[in-house]
C-alpha cells in the first residue's frame, strides 16, 4: 500500500514538474512589450514595423537571446487609439516587461507615455515621426528613433537647394500625421524663406483631388511638396496631377517610400523625389535584406520592417549593456547609446542620443531617392548638408 | 473658365458615386424602414472583388464586373437572411436590425482587413487613365464612364419602380406594409430583393470608384457617410432624390474647395453643414415621397 502511495506521489510530483516547466521557462525570459495597431488607421504602417520587430526577436533568440535568456515579445493592439494605447501600456507593465516599443500612431504613443512616465518603464518608438513626442512630455524613460518630420523637410530642401524654389505648394491629407507633417514642412519652408502660395488638404475618403490640384495649378508654384501620409489619397493627388497636366517637380514625404505605391500609383510616379531612411547600398541593410528574405520565404523587407528591427536591436543592446533588466539601469544604458549601427539611415549614419536628448535618428541619416518609372531609384542625396 | 467645366465633369462623377450609395440605402430604407450603414462596406468588398477579378486574375472587364455584381447580390441576400430576418421574425424592435447591420459592417471590414491585408490594392479602369475633351467639358475616361453607368442604373431603377409590377409592390410596401401584405404581396420576398438589389448597387459604386481611390479596407465608411448625406439631401422617398442629392453634395463640396476663400481644412465641413441644414430645414429631403403627393 505504502509503495502504491509512493508511486502515486512520485507521478503527481513528476507531472507537476513537467507542467511547471514551461511556466518556469516563461518566467526566465526577458519580456519586451510592443503596442501596435492591428485594426485601426495606422495598421498599414504599424504591422510591417511590428513584423520587423518579430523578426529581430526571432533572430536574437536563434543566437541565444540576451544575458543568457530568451526574449519574449508581448504584443498589444491599441487600434490606433490613444486611450486604448495607455491601457495596453499598463497591461504590459503589469506583465513585467523590461521595455515597451510603440509602433502605432503618434497620438497613441504620446498617450502611452503617461504610463511609462508614471511607472518609470523604458519606452521607445522606432517609427513615429511626429517632432512633438519628446518635447510635450518631459519623460526621461522615452526615446524616439524614427526620422522626424522636420528632418524630412530639411533633407528635401537640402536636396532641392540648387533649384532655387521661391514659391511652392504644400498638399496634405486630414489625418493627424498628415497635418503634423504639413506643419513641419511649412515651418521648414518658412525657415528657408520659401513662400507657400497654395496649401491644400485632400480629406480621407475623397473620390478626386481635382479641385485641390486645380488650385495648385492656378497658384503656379515652383514645386509641390506632398506631406500627406494616406496612400489612397496620395494616389488620387498623383492622378489629378497627371490628369490636369501639371509639370512642377514633386517632392514627397517618407510615405512615398512604401513599395505599395508601385502598384496603386502605377504609371504616376516617374520623377517623384521622396525622402527615405533606407539605403539598400548600406552593408548592414544589405545583410538585413538577405537574412530576412531567407527567413521569410523570399519576401523582401522594406524600410518599415527595418524600423521595427532596429527598435528591438537597440533595446536589446541597452539591456545587454545594463547587464540586467533593472528599469533604471536599462534607462541609463539606453540614454548612453551612441554610434549604434542599424539597418536604417544613409551610409555612415548611426543612432545615438546626443547631449541628453531623446531623439536618436541621425539628422544626416535620411536620403532622397527619385522614382524611375514605377521603381524606386538609387539614393541621389544624403543628409541635410 | 476651363477649370469650371473641368470641375463640373469631376464633381458630377463624384456625385454619381455618392448617388449610387444613396440609392443603395434607399432601396432598403424605402420598403423596410431600416437604415443599413454597411452599404459602404459592400462597396469596399466589391472593390476588392474588382481587384481579384480584374487585377489578380485579369479577367475581361465585363466578366469580372458581372462576377462581382452577382457575388454581391448574393452577399446582400445572405445579409438579410442572417442579420435581419431572424430579428424581424422574433418581433424585435425596429432598431435591432439597424444595430445588427452595424455589426455586419465591422464583420465585412475585418474579414477584408485580415484576409486581404491593410495595403490598398489597384483596380484597373475599363478605358485606361486617358483624358477626354468634349468642347469645354474635359475629364478622365473613368469620369465619363462613371456618369454613363450611373445614368443607366438610375434609369433602370426608375423603370423598375414606375413601370414593373415588382417595383410597384416595393412602392406598395413602402406606403403601407400591412395593407400590402393583406393584398397578397410577399413581404419577405420584397425585403430579400431590397437587400440583394441594394448590395448590387453598392457594388457598382465600389467597382466604379476603386480605379481612382484603389481598393482598401477603410474606404467603406467615408462612402457610407457621403451616401447618407446625399440621401438626406435628396430625400428617401424617390429614386431621383438619391441622384439629385449626390450631385448637389459633390458639386457643393468640390466648388467650395476650388473657389471659396476659406482655409483648406474648413472646406471639409461642407457636407456636414449641408446634412445639418437639411435635417433642420427640410428633413424629408428635396423630393417628397409619393404618398405625400396623394
Amino acid at each position: 500500500m505504502k509503495q502504491i502511495f509512493l508511486a502515486l506521489a512520485r507521478s503527481v510530483v513528476a507531472t507537476a514538474v513537467v507542467m511547471a516547466a514551461p511556466v518556469a521557462m516563461a518566467q526566465n525570459t526577458i519580456k519586451i512589450g510592443m503596442i501596435t495597431d492591428r485594426v485601426g488607421p495606422a495598421k498599414s504602417f504599424a504591422e510591417p514595423v511590428a513584423a520587423g520587430a518579430v523578426y529581430a526577436v526571432k533572430e536574437l533568440n536563434a543566437k541565444g537571446g540576451v544575458l543568457g535568456r530568451q526574449i519574449e515579445l508581448l504584443v498589444e493592439d491599441d487600434q490606433g487609439r490613444p486611450d486604448v494605447s495607455a491601457t495596453a501600456a499598463r497591461k504590459l507593465v503589469d506583465a513585467g516587461v523590461a521595455f515597451i516599443l510603440s509602433v502605432s500612431l503618434t497620438p497613441a504613443t504620446q498617450q502611452a507615455q503617461s504610463v511609462s512616465l508614471e511607472t518609470k518603464t523604458p519606452h521607445m518608438t522606432p517609427s513615429n515621426s511626429g517632432d512633438t513626442l519628446t518635447t510635450q512630455i518631459n519623460n526621461p524613460n522615452f526615446w524616439q528613433t524614427g526620422p522626424l518630420g522636420s528632418t524630412q523637410i530639411s533633407t528635401l530642401l537640402s536636396y532641392a537647394r540648387n533649384k532655387n524654389f521661391t514659391k511652392v505648394a504644400v498638399v496634405t491629407d486630414n489625418s493627424d500625421l498628415g497635418q503634423l507633417t504639413a506643419r513641419f514642412f511649412k515651418e521648414g519652408l518658412a525657415r528657408a524663406n520659401i513662400q507657400v502660395v497654395s496649401e491644400e488638404v485632400v480629406p480621407r475618403g475623397s473620390t478626386t483631388a481635382d479641385p485641390q490640384l486645380q488650385k495648385v495649378r492656378a497658384a503656379n508654384p515652383d514645386a509641390i511638396f506632398l506631406a500627406g501620409v494616406l496612400t489612397p489619397e496620395n494616389a488620387l493627388i498623383l492622378r489629378s496631377y497627371r490628369q490636369l497636366g501639371l509639370k512642377q517637380p514633386l517632392l514627397g514625404n517618407y510615405n512615398f517610400s512604401i513599395p505599395v505605391y508601385g502598384t496603386v500609383a502605377k504609371g504616376l510616379l516617374d520623377g517623384l523625389a521622396f525622402v527615405d531612411a533606407f539605403d539598400p547600398a548600406r552593408p548592414q541593410t544589405r545583410q538585413f535584406i538577405e537574412n530576412y528574405k531567407r527567413d521569410n520565404n523570399g519576401t523582401e523587407p522594406y524600410n518599415l520592417n527595418g524600423y521595427g528591427y532596429d527598435g528591438v536591436m537597440m533595446v536589446v543592446d541597452a539591456i545587454k549593456r545594463a547587464g540586467s533588466t533593472d528599469k533604471e539601469k536599462v534607462r541609463e544604458a539606453m540614454q548612453a547609446t551612441k554610434g549604434f549601427q542599424g539597418v536604417m539611415g544613409g551610409v555612415g549614419s548611426s543612432y545615438g542620443f546626443a547631449d541628453g536628448k531623446r531623439i536618436g535618428f541621425d539628422p544626416n541619416g535620411m536620403v532622397v531617392r527619385v522614382y524611375e518609372g514605377d521603381a524606386q531609384g538609387k539614393v541621389v542625396h544624403v543628409g541635410v548638408k | 473658365m476651363s477649370d469650371f467645366f473641368e470641375l463640373i465633369v469631376g464633381a458630377t462623377a463624384s456625385g454619381c458615386i455618392y448617388a449610387l450609395v444613396a440609392l443603395s440605402y434607399l432601396l432598403i430604407t424605402r420598403p423596410t424602414g431600416v437604415i443599413n450603414f454597411a452599404v459602404g462596406e459592400w462597396a469596399m468588398v466589391a472593390a476588392f472583388g474588382g481587384f481579384l477579378t480584374l487585377s489578380r486574375f485579369e479577367l475581361p472587364y465585363p466578366v469580372g464586373m458581372a462576377l462581382v455584381l452577382a457575388l454581391m447580390i448574393g452577399v446582400g441576400w445572405l445579409t438579410e437572411r442572417i442579420a435581419v430576418r431572424p430579428l424581424v421574425e422574433k418581433g424585435a424592435p425596429p432598431l435591432a436590425p439597424i444595430l445588427a447591420l452595424l455589426g455586419m459592417l465591422v464583420v465585412f471590414r475585418e474579414v477584408v482587413s485580415v484576409g486581404m491585408g491593410p495595403d490598398p490594392q489597384p483596380v484597373p479602369p475599363l478605358f485606361g487613365y486617358g483624358r477626354l475633351e468634349l468642347g469645354l467639358l474635359a475629364g478622365s475616361y473613368q469620369s465619363f464612364f462613371i456618369i454613363a453607368v450611373t445614368a443607366t442604373v438610375f434609369a433602370a431603377a426608375w423603370y423598375f419602380f414606375e413601370r414593373t409590377l415588382a417595383g410597384r409592390s416595393f412602392e406598395a410596401v413602402a406606403i403601407d406594409r400591412r395593407a400590402a401584405a393583406l393584398m397578397g404581396i410577399n413581404l419577405r420576398r420584397v425585403t430579400a430583393l431590397a437587400f440583394a438589389g441594394s448590395a448590387g448597387v453598392a457594388a457598382m459604386a465600389g467597382l466604379l470608384v476603386s480605379p481612382n481611390v484603389s481598393a482598401h479596407y477603410l474606404m467603406g465608411l467615408p462612402l457610407a457617410i457621403q451616401g447618407f448625406t446625399a440621401l438626406v439631401i435628396g430625400g428617401v422617398g424617390r429614386v431621383e432624390g438619391a441622384l439629385l442629392g449626390g450631385l448637389i453634395l459633390a458639386i457643393a463640396e468640390q466648388f467650395t474647395v476650388r473657389y471659396a476663400p476659406i482655409p483648406p481644412g474648413l472646406a471639409q465641413g461642407v457636407p456636414l453643414v449641408l446634412l445639418i441644414a437639411f435635417l433642420l430645414v427640410r428633413p424629408t429631403g428635396l423630393l417628397r415621397a409619393r404618398e405625400s403627393r396623394a
